[in-house]
């Protein structure tokens, strides 16, 4: 909970360069500008995808791939955790909180934002055609229609 | 191969730290103006958006140094109308078809159209917007932030994406009805549309819950 009485900003990100440019766009116009004192407190929230998205079949040597499985599954994120706390203190903003939470990205976000009754919700936008929205799924696309706070959808200008 | 890909990430790091260092003070100042477009209807949404935009993403116009005018954001107001359609007839099974008929005649001889009525209409409209407008940049002056606006005539969705583009704005604020799926599918979302569509950043404000449950009680 925000103690300080700030309202809370949630961003939640993966991997990809549209969530880092979320980040980086945030962080230009909602935290640069204002120095010390920004209106939002920023909280990144990071999705790791759980194992049994990843593991689709079961056979007998399965149980000694799976703790080398979890292990990179949580490098990973380790390393987004990382590359967004970087961004965060290149740019000068060091009050962050960043979590990882297991499980697929639409339900962690929207979660989350109940959670810690954020104000609003910045998501990136990998700019999905139709067909692929329907195939793969839209983060985006899902917490605007379900979270309970405003939405922020960024996304990466066309070159 | 994660170890490799690593280590050239730390060069590009190390790379942009040092151009990010060099970037003078004055740079972070100007970024300070954005340029947000809110768009506003006669529906409380959206005047419930205007006011979240007001409150949170300019709140803090007091310039400490520098020119106040250059710091400031701006903020431009659309308005979209849709073209009045005088020649929607009750429909019957087969409407669509008879619509698309009298659209033709339409063009071609003024059968259905009664100039006087139409004028009407058009200055009964034309006086809404303006009302609604003025109420809309009133909200902004007791904020004392610089608002413009803009009355565009034709479908919400497009005309909306393409003021995003000429105007080039940095945010775009909507409302959104809060409806459900179904619904969506049905009379068709603007915000969802926009939020596929525009070239800029989309910002969709949700009514508060209290307002959801008036609303859903007053039907009832």
């Amino acid at each position: 909970m925000a103690g300080t009485g700030k309202k809370v900003m949630a961003l939640g990100m993966d991997n990809s360069e549209p969530s880092f440019y979320a980040l980086q766009w945030t962080l230009d116009h909602f935290f640069v500008p204002f120095g010390q004192d920004p209106p939002f407190k920023l909280l990144i929230i990071h999705a790791q995808p759980p194992l049994a998205s990843v593991v689709g079949f079961t056979g007998p040597g399965l149980v000694d791939v799976i703790p080398i499985m979890e292990a990179d599954s949580k490098k990973r994120a380790q390393n987004v955790v990382e590359k967004a706390r970087e961004v965060c203190n290149n740019t000068g903003v060091t009050n962050v909180v960043v979590e990882v939470v297991e499980g697929d990205a639409r339900n962690v976000i929207c979660d989350a934002v109940d959670r810690h009754h954020a104000s609003i919700l910045v998501v990136g936008s990998h700019n999905y055609g139709a067909v692929k929205r329907a195939l793969l799924g839209s983060v985006s696309d899902h917490c605007s229609h379900n979270a309970h706070c405003s939405v922020l959808i960024v996304k990466q200008p066309k070159h | 191969m994660i170890m490799e890909t690593g280590a050239n990430l730390d060069l590009e790091r190390a790379l942009m730290q040092e151009q990010l260092v060099q970037q003078p003070l004055k740079e972070v100042q100007i970024r300070k103006r954005m340029r947000i477009m809110v768009a506003v209807d006669e529906s409380d949404g959206s005047f419930y958006s205007l006011k979240w935009a007001l409150n949170h993403l300019v709140d803090d116009i007091t310039p400490t140094n520098g020119p106040s005018q250059e710091e400031s954001s701006l903020i431009t107001l659309v308005h979209v109308q849709q073209p009045f359609q005088h020649y929607i007839f009750p429909a019957g099974p087969g409407g669509a078809g008879l619509r698309s008929l009298i659209d033709y005649f339409q063009h071609t001889a003024a059968f259905y159209a009664m100039p006087s009525i139409e004028e009407s209409v058009r200055k009964a409209q034309a006086e809404n917007d303006a009302a609604l407008l003025s109420r809309a940049l009133q909200m902004c002056k007791d904020k004392m932030i610089k608002a413009e606006s803009l009355i565009l005539e034709g479908d919400p969705k497009d005309k909306i994406c393409q003021a995003t583009e000429q105007m080039q704005v940095d945010l775009l604020v909507l409302g959104s009805r809060g409806l459900g799926k179904i619904k969506r599918a049905f009379l068709g979302s603007v915000s969802d549309y926009c939020a596929h569509h525009a070239k800029c950043p989309v910002l969709i404000v949700k009514p508060p819950k209290e307002i959801t449950k008036q609303t859903s009680s007053k039907s009832e």
